[in-house]
């Protein structure tokens, strides 16, 4: 057998063991109520409680903004984004966050907004913003 | 139900339809007319109807950007797209962005190119010109379809830029047919108001259409059964796509640098990653091509990883075009409903490849040699294997959206992409710019081990002092990975410029190579030392109550915040430097504001330098409320970079309304002080002191007549304020037919409004009575500002590396012209 033959089927090889990593390195899309469960850091989509109101006062703390969202199972939960308010998040259709649970409280990290767009009904806008921690 | 509408310009969309249409026939038959010309060689007339097909693709395509531009430029939003893309107060030089806002756009951009490129294939191919032109004219054929816009057994095809807004849309304005005159266009992004995506978008999609040139070659190569040739010719059009791409790539990530808000000059996210993707795999083509050139092994891989490239272009093309990234990419295309149309193109392509290279198994020129260890090509092999691996890893995490829709699954991406990237692709630079650095040393066939590996450990040694002390002065020092990147990096720099030293003294050959591993080598550092060390200097230590959480697991939620609160001319100190928000600035649509930045030395308390940079941001409803371009001061070692993350939404309360003849000039003050004073005496407002000096018997009042029974005074007041600025001032107190009047002064600076209002002789007194405006809200922002150091090296590494690839793409066409094959 040829090195090159060798050395291509150790490649494979390992590319093979390389996506079966990747794929333990993803996630899943949860809720409110497993993430409570689970403790980790994880998305939740979810839309905003837009009857609560909003928090944030950037002359208290720039960097705290806090609101209400209920996800996909209908659970409400109070979100605390470490950073400053991202723009139209009250013309949000659906969030995204990335986060934890933090007793009763979800961390979000990263929040990833879909707003419908102005112009066009058909078409989704999709913003994101992401908090402070590094 | 006919309307005749007003002022529509109905036959530049005519005409740019017909030439779509014509656009896509003519490419279809030159596509049939080469492959005839290919099949039958003898047959001259395919040939020249393969040219005429192309030459009318090329009239139409160059029709259909001049009448877009026309639309553009005169405003006519009658047409979706010029609605969709522009409006009438977008500046004449950003209407070629708006060319290429929209997928239309795009499209026509990668076909314009595709007939430059064309062009000169018409004149250099020769021999070559019918195979690689069918190939060219396919591409060129699918691109075309995805501009006709017309609907076919009930399904669209394509989408035109010449559809006409109330085709596009319904909407009730429709109905009156004087709609033009009271619509605007939708305006062009913000974030693509910048002059770097003037540039980026054509450098990118000239990358992505010069990559057809290797895959035509490449497929012509195996068709013709003409194996070895193709790569003498594949091999500058290779250089030069992979020279292209990658400026293109490196101007988006100074683009999203200089005017994205995301922090950073790179985020892995999808969009980046599809356009790598195939820069990578065609850099390892031109290695294994090479290889294959000297020593007659890799000819499967090279020829794969060619073909591979373009089809990699396409499948790019969809995911970013189809709408399928959706949640997981912040910048991608929404969906125009052509994914179908993406994937028939891409399976197409995919499918070209796959049959060539089975139908050809048999007689692809292979080697019985085994491969030397000690050898170029053995190491330029297992390099070109690292990328691909690399780009597995890459599209394997980029495809999960696709895995979803094909599997019906739910997989979300990893939490952290850029750390998940970064893990995988520092691993995979570390091995690449070894590779690097220890292939230079090696020669075709087969190297003199002693030699080898006396030149190696040299440059090792001076690499491993060199690294430490980078290491040590960009503090990189903090994981094993930076330090491996970092040693691997200056390894590479160190053993290329080596190279490069012999390369002067004659053998010039490898100059090309050697400039842009060197400038590879920089880029990386810079990228690692830019990524891995930034910090954020706007922490907000004084908000930071660490007290929750405090030691447990998550901490990270209660580190102190990146974002800075500042009040207008109040003084922060950030770091080393002390800022002050001086003001801001309005040029219509944006907002500017000021951030004064000083270093103060300590023991003089001189200010030692100072620099004021101006973020702007654009509080847009239509696009999302504000939208933050960041300023950036640039240093040769690093740069300082601010970005307004929120500002005062209404500077100015709105007044309130008072009719005009109801004014009294006092409403904007708050209620009057009113002292009775002596001359001489000091007294204090909100913003300092004001002394009354004395009295002024000879004070004169126009437009008033005075009889030598009045009496007119004035006091002269003195307003020190408490910067020290000094105003003077003189309310006038006036007797006259026994009647008491008074003239106000104002300070307008200092928002003070005096009168004098009587003299009481029997208590030796003035009367005087102050009025203050109430003290405006002051104005804040939010903003974060990021230290990036040594991202220049980035920048310089870049420019190097092309430079680089000029020299090689210019010894490469000349190799390919004499023919000559000189062995190294």
């Amino acid at each position: 057998m040829k090195k090159s033959s060798i050395i291509l089927i150790v490649i494979i090889a390992i590319a093979i063991a390389m996506i079966l990593v990747i794929y333990t390195d993803s996630s899943t899309y949860s809720t409110f109520s497993e993430a409570k469960e689970k403790k980790t850091e994880l998305y939740v989509v979810g839309v905003l409680n837009k009857e609560k109101d909003l928090h944030y006062d950037p002359v208290k703390d720039a960097n705290h903004f806090s609101f209400y969202m209920y996800d996909n199972d209908g659970t409400e939960c109070k979100v605390v984004f470490n950073g400053s308010k991202p723009q139209d998040i009250e013309r949000s259709e659906q969030i995204v966050l990335t986060g934890k649970m933090e007793g009763d409280t979800f961390h979000a990290t990263k929040i990833l907004m879909k707003c419908p767009s102005k112009y066009n009904k058909d078409e989704m806008e999709v913003k994101e913003a992401t908090s402070a921690s590094i | 139900m006919d309307i005749n509408y007003v002022g529509e310009h109905l036959l530049p969309g005519k005409i740019g339809q017909f030439f779509v249409i014509l656009s896509f026939g003519a490419a279809l038959l030159s596509f049939i007319s080469y492959f005839f010309a290919t099949k039958k060689p003898d047959e001259k007339s395919w040939k020249m109807m393969g040219r005429i097909g192309f030459i009318l693709n090329a009239i139409s395509v160059v029709t259909i950007g001049s009448l877009l531009f026309y639309m553009i430029y005169n405003h006519m939003f009658e047409y979706y797209y010029v609605w969709s893309h522009s409006d009438t107060s977008l500046p004449t030089h950003y209407i070629i962005s708006s060319f290429w806002e929209g997928q239309e756009g795009s499209f026509w951009l990668w076909m314009f190119w595709q007939v430059i490129i064309s062009t000169v294939l018409l004149f250099t191919a020769k021999t070559w010109e019918s195979p690689v032109m069918t190939f060219v004219m396919l591409c060129q054929t699918f691109l075309a379809s995805m501009l006709i816009g017309v609907e076919v057994f009930g399904s669209r095809i394509g989408s035109s830029p010449f559809i006409l807004l109330r085709d596009a849309m319904d909407a009730p304005i429709f109905k009156d047919p004087n709609y033009l005159s009271m619509i605007d266009g939708k305006g062009l992004n913000a974030l693509l108001q910048n002059y770097w995506m003037v540039i980026h978008p054509p450098t990118l999609f000239l990358g992505f259409a010069s990559m057809i040139v290797p895959f035509a070659y490449a497929a012509a190569g195996l068709w013709t059964r003409r194996f070895k040739e193709w790569t003498v010719k594949g091999l500058p059009w290779a250089l030069f796509a992979v020279m292209i791409l990658g400026a293109g790539i490196i101007m988006g990530s100074f683009w999203a640098y200089e005017a994205l808000n995301f922090g950073g000059f790179w985020a892995w996210d999808p969009v980046e990653n599809v356009s790598i993707i195939p820069w990578f795999t065609l850099i390892a083509a031109v290695h294994v091509i090479l290889a294959y050139k000297y020593s007659g092994h890799g000819y499967f891989t090279a020829t794969l990883l060619s073909l591979v490239s373009f089809v990699l272009v396409i499948y790019a093309s969809y995911l970013t075009r189809s709408g399928i990234l959706g949640e997981t990419s912040v910048h991608s295309f929404t969906s125009l409903g052509m994914s179908g149309q993406l994937i028939i193109f891409n399976l197409v392509f995919l499918g070209i490849m796959i049959g060539l290279m089975v139908w050809r198994r048999k007689e692809l020129p292979t080697t019985q040699k085994e491969e030397e260890i000690y050898s170029r090509e053995f190491w330029l092999f297992i390099g070109a294997l690292v990328l691909t691996v690399a780009c597995v890893q890459m599209i394997a995490t980029t495809s999960i959206p696709v895995f979803n829709a094909l599997f019906d699954t739910k997989v979300a991406p990893p939490i952290d992409p850029i750390a998940h990237y970064n893990k995988w692709q520092g691993a995979f630079a570390v091995v690449i710019l070894l590779l690097t650095a220890i292939a230079q040393f090696l020669k075709y066939k087969r190297t003199d081990g002693k030699k080898f590996w006396a030149s190696t450990i040299a440059s090792l040694i001076v690499s491993l002092a060199l690294a430490a002390g980078a290491i040590y002065l960009t503090k990189t020092y903090t994981n094993v990975m930076y330090i491996l990147i970092m040693f691997t990096g200056i390894f590479c720099i160190v053993s290329n410029v080596r190279i490069l030293g012999d390369a002067i003294k004659g053998k010039w050959k490898l100059t090309g190579s050697a400039v842009s591993h060197i400038g590879f080598g920089f880029l990386v550092i810079g990228a690692l030392v830019a990524a891995a060390t930034n910090e954020v200097i706007s922490v907000n230590q004084s908000g930071y109550i660490g007290v929750k959480n405090f030691g447990k697991e998550g901490d990270k939620f209660t580190d102190p915040g990146e974002n800075l609160f500042l009040t207008e001319g109040e003084p922060v100190q950030m770091g080393e430097y002390r800022i002050t928000y001086t003001g801001d600035s309005i040029s219509a649509p944006n907002v500017f504001y000021h951030i004064k930045y000083e270093k103060i030395d300590e023991e003089s308390g001189k200010v030692k330098e100072s620099f004021t940079l101006s973020p702007f941001a654009q509080n847009n409803p239509d696009m999302g409320g504000l939208i933050g371009t960041p300023d950036t001061r640039h240093y040769i070692t690093h740069d300082i970079y601010t970005l307004i993350t929120a500002a005062a939404a209404d500077s100015q309360a709105p007044l309130t309304k008072i009719k005009e003849e109801d004014k009294t000039g006092f409403e904007e003050y708050d209620e009057p002080a009113t002292y009775q004073v002596n001359i001489g005496d000091t007294l204090r407002y909100r913003n300092g002191v004001f002394v009354i000096e004395g009295v002024n018997k000879q004070a004169k009042l126009e437009n008033i007549p005075l009889q030598p029974t009045d009496v007119i005074v004035g006091l002269k007041i003195k307003v020190i304020a408490a910067d020290q600025k000094e105003y003077k001032t003189e309310p006038i107190f006036l007797l006259k037919d026994g009647n008491a009047y008074d003239f106000n002064k104002d300070v307008t600076e200092q928002g003070l409004k005096f009168r004098f209002t009587n003299i009481i002789p029997d208590k030796d007194k003035l009367e005087i009575m102050v009025y203050q405006k109430p003290l405006p809200e002051k104005k804040w922002i939010v903003f974060k500002a990021i230290k990036f150091p040594y991202i220049n090296f980035f920048w310089a590494g870049t420019i190097i590396m092309t430079i680089g690839f000029i020299m090689a793409i210019v010894r490469r066409i000349k190799e390919g012209k004499s023919k000559v094959q000189i062995e190294d």
